[in-house]
Order: C-alpha cells, then structure tokens, then sequence
C-alpha cells in the first residue's frame, strides 16, 4: 500500500488547478491534460483594449467566498468592488422606467410572495445531501416551469421568475428541477447573498480579470499539456491509464475534473456510474461585452444596470475596467433565449445586441468592439455558469457525485455542496478532491484489493 | 382619561402591528437586535429582503405598500403607522 505519487488530473479549469497545486505541493507529480490550448475553462479573459481584460466567463466573488479570497491574496491578485453609481434601466411589459437601486418597478408585494416562498424551499433543502431533502422526490421532479404555474399567481411574479433563475443560475424554469433551484440558491449563500452585489456573491471582480487566477495557478505546475483532450482512462486495479488522442500517461490516481456533462463523454473502464443523464442541462449562458471608448451611460447617471423582459440582453452591467481605458457593457443572455441567440449568425447577434443596448441607453453609438462568448456551445464546457439538474437528476446523480470511483476522482464546482456553481465552489472542490487522493492508500501493484 | 377612545384603539393597534414588523425584520434580516426605529437599510436589508416584509404585511394586514412607500417609512414604528391608517380607517 502507498499514497499516490503520480496523479494526472483532467481539465486545468479553477476545479483541477487547484487540485494539481495541492498534490504538487505534497509531493505528488502531477500531470494536467487540458483539451483547450488555454488553461481556466469557464474562467476566461478578453482583451477589450490594450492591456484591458473583461471577464468572458465566471467575474465576480464575495466575503464568503473564503477559498477563492485566499488563494487571490496567494497569487497576488486584487479584488476590486462592483462600482454601481446611478440608475438602473428597466424595460419590463410595457413599461420602460428609469429607477434608482436594482429593484425593477414590478408589484413589491408579488415578488416578495415569490421571495418568500423560494426562501422557505431553499431553507428545507439538505445542501450536503439534497436527494435527502424532505420532498425531495417531489420537488426532484417538479420543473421550475411548473412550480411557478401552480404558486406565482401575480403576472408580476410570473414575468420575473424566469428572469431571475436566469441572473441567479442561466436556467431556463422549463428544463430544471425545483429541487436543483431550491439547492443552487441554498449553495450559494440564500437567494439574498446569491442575489446582491454590494455585500453579496457579486461584491466584487478580480481586477485585470479572474482568468489570472488560472493562469497564474498554470505557471506553478510543471506537467500542463493544452490541446490534449482526455478519451479513455482505464483503471487496472493496480493503477489508471488516461489516454488522450495522442499519449497515454499512466498514474496511480486521476482526478476529473470536468463539468458532469463534459466527464461523461470520457471512455471510463470499468465505467462508472453515469455522471449526466438525458435531461441534465448545460447552464444557458451567452456573455456578450460591448465596448465603447468609455462609459458612456455614466453621463446620463446611468450605472449600466438593466434588467429586460425581451431578449437577448436580458440583463446589462457596467463591467468598464477599473483602470480606464474603456466602457464595457456586459450583457446577459440566459435560460430558453440563450439557446435561441446562439442559433444566430454573429451578424445578426451583434445587430440585436446593438439595437437593444440603443434601446436601453440613450445616445449609445456603435460599439468600437463586440464580443460573443456562447457557453452553451463551448465544446469543452458544455455550458456555464453550471450544469443544470434536469427532473429526477438529483436523485440519481446526487448520491454518486463526489463518490470516487476506484482510483477516479471527481472535481468539479458541480461537485461542491458550497457554491456550487460558483468559482469558489470549483476550488473547494479541488482541495476536496486532491485531500481525497492524498489521504487514500490504494494497493500496489496487485489488482486484488 | 383625555384621550379619545378611537384614538386609544388605534395607538394600541399601531403598538401591536410595529410589533409584528419588528418581529419580521428580525426574520427576514436574520438578526435578533431590531428596535421599533431602526432603518432597514441600515440593518443591512436590501431591496430584495424588502419586498418579503411587504410581503408579509400584506399577508397579514391586507395592506399592499409599494416599495417606494418602504424606502420613505422603513422603520417598524413609521411602517406600523401606515398600515394601521387604512386598517383603522376600516374600522365602523
């Protein structure tokens, strides 16, 4: 018997970084094989202007966000606070308002209802264990869609409900369970710490763009090879086999760490219990980033903010870097309209794009630049900010999430009970997974066990 | 015994509803420490946490207060002077 002294782990996302840098730091030698030529997965970094980074992907953290604070301290990193000053846009129905705060100018009183009543599902759900929450075959199998027909009586509710889900977690209520909505919003602090920006889950952004995060955790590890999309692991008893189009490596444990929709299309011998089924959903997000040569809403007291019945740019804010040098509009496509963006040609996305940013925010010229990051077609993520639990998912899934398989180890922010979904839950889950392998001793070189 | 009897009711009502404002501020804030004239927003509520007070009054008094009414009465004390003005005014 021996502790592992070559772990390959698959994916150099947040998730499998942090893990290769605690076995590297114990010892262990370890080899990161990324199918992309770039390291960080969902955490990606566009550069707007010169020297000026935006956020492609996952942007912002909290207080509460312990691991991901420490490790941006470790590396050097700063993080900078959401600056919103000024009002927000709202064209919501046939209303189109200009408010101070976030609040959209809906009925209080209905919303409130809805609040309360996801604050007391989200309160009910078991978070280290959500298939044994109570209800939970109910709620598993209840769409969002549906939970919202027979409890959001006010047109109100109905109409921010989905608007919501698609802020909080890029679902679209029709392909997800009630039990995952209940669980994400529980996983990541309540709907109120997952729902703030000031004081909240969207307190602040990693200045210069949270893709250094992944870039800087890269260039500590010796054994990164990009461009090698992981095919097959075999997993002989006595050690694993993982092999990519062009090499085998071969390792005393590895770690997967890869979106369950993504680690499901790897040949795993013996297989494994399915990590994904037919109605596991890709998080439905399309980030779009108009850039202007300055923050142009900010002279009209606009902060950027906006929140919009119709799509695409379901909701916008003001992610200009702190630094100058350019205005950067964010928009949010999410939940069914993702998908129905990301079937339009880049022409006519950006025209759309265009013409409703003009709608939202007067005087708005045509962008200098504009960018299109489409997650949910992103072969090698297969979706963001997270997979979306389908009906009857966690049930079946749940139980086997974390579970190691032989000397296969799930990583993954999919794989965190805490901030599930979250950057913070990608590197919690990293150092569950590399604390797994570090602390188990498989058999050497005998297949019995 | 100079105090009108409408108005005692009323004063011992408004008592009564700040009283169950208090209590859910403290529910929807997660903290024990509220008083009758503490700010909501000052306690560290937010727009969202907000709407379940309206919520809850709404629920329990019938009373429907916009959210701009909130932000200009967001204490218990000046909320319960609110929502017992039409609740009294219904009173025969």
């Amino acid at each position: 018997m021996s502790t592992p002294s070559r772990v390959v782990v698959v994916g150099a996302g947040l998730a499998g970084l942090t893990a290769a840098n605690r076995l590297a730091d114990n010892g262990v030698e370890v080899t990161v094989l990324e199918a992309r030529y770039r390291v960080g997965g969902r955490l990606h970094g566009i550069e707007v202007a010169p020297g000026r980074w935006v956020d492609a992907g996952a942007a912002y953290l909290g207080d509460r966000h312990t691991a991901l604070v420490d490790l941006l301290a470790d590396l050097g990193l700063k993080a900078l606070p959401t600056d919103m000053e000024g009002d927000s846009r709202f064209l919501l129905g046939a209303s189109d308002a200009t408010r101070s705060g976030r609040f959209p100018p809906l009925n209080a009183v209905a919303l409130g209802e809805m609040f309360e009543l996801l604050d007391d599902l989200t309160r009910s759900v078991d978070v280290a264990a959500p298939w044994r929450t109570p209800d939970a075959p109910r709620l598993d199998h209840l769409t969002a869609a549906e939970w919202a027909e027979s409890n959001l009586t006010h047109p109100d509710a109905r109409l921010f409900f989905p608007l919501f889900l698609g802020e909080m977690m890029a679902a679209d209520p029709a392909a997800v369970s009630m039990l995952h909505v209940a669980f994400y919003l529980r996983s990541g602090g309540g709907i109120r710490y997952l729902n703030a920006f000031e004081g909240g889950a969207q307190d602040r952004r990693v200045a210069g763009g949270a893709h250094q995060v992944c870039e800087l955790l890269a260039a500590g590890l010796s054994g990164v090879h990009l461009g090698e999309a992981v095919t097959a692991i075999r997993d002989s008893g006595a050690g694993v086999t993982v092999a990519t189009a062009t090499a085998t490596y071969d390792a005393d444990a590895v770690i997967v760490a890869l979106p369950p929709l993504l680690a499901s299309t790897i040949d795993i011998r013996p297989r494994p219990t399915p990590r994904a089924t037919g109605v596991t959903g890709r998080g439905c997000a399309v980030k779009l980033h108009l850039v202007y040569p300055e923050p142009l809403w900010r002279r009209h007291g606009l902060s950027g903010w906006s929140v919009n019945e119709a799509g695409p740019l379901l909701s916008t804010v003001d992610d200009s870097p702190h630094e100058g040098g350019a205005g950067v509009l964010t928009g949010f496509v999410t939940g069914a309209e993702a998908h129905r963006f990301a079937t339009l040609s880049y022409d006519d996305q950006r025209a759309a794009a265009i013409h409703q940013a003009q709608l939202v925010f007067p005087d708005l010229p045509e962008p200098l630049a504009f960018h299109v990051t489409d997650w949910v077609n992103e072969e090698y993520s297969r979706g963001c900010y997270a997979a979306l639990f389908g009906p009857g998912d966690w049930l079946a899934l749940g139980p086997h999430l974390t579970r190691p398989h032989g000397r296969v180890h799930w990583a993954g922010t999919e794989t965190s009970p805490a901030f599930f979904g979250l950057m913070e839950g990608a590197i919690r889950s990293g150092h569950r997974a590399a604390d797994e392998v570090l602390h188990t001793t498989h058999p050497t070189g005998d297949r019995d066990e | 015994m100079s105090i009108p009897t409408t108005d005692r009711i009323s004063t011992c009502l408004i008592a009564n509803i700040t009283a169950s404002i208090t209590a859910t501020f403290r529910r929807v804030l997660e903290i024990d420490d509220v008083g009758t004239d503490d700010e909501f927003f000052a306690l560290g509520g937010d727009s969202l946490l907000a709407t379940r007070v309206l919520s809850a009054i709404a629920r329990e008094y019938g009373v429907e207060l916009t959210f701009d009414e909130f932000v200009l009465a967001a204490t218990p004390a000046a909320l319960g002077r609110l929502v017992a003005r039409p609740v009294a005014g219904a009173r025969p």
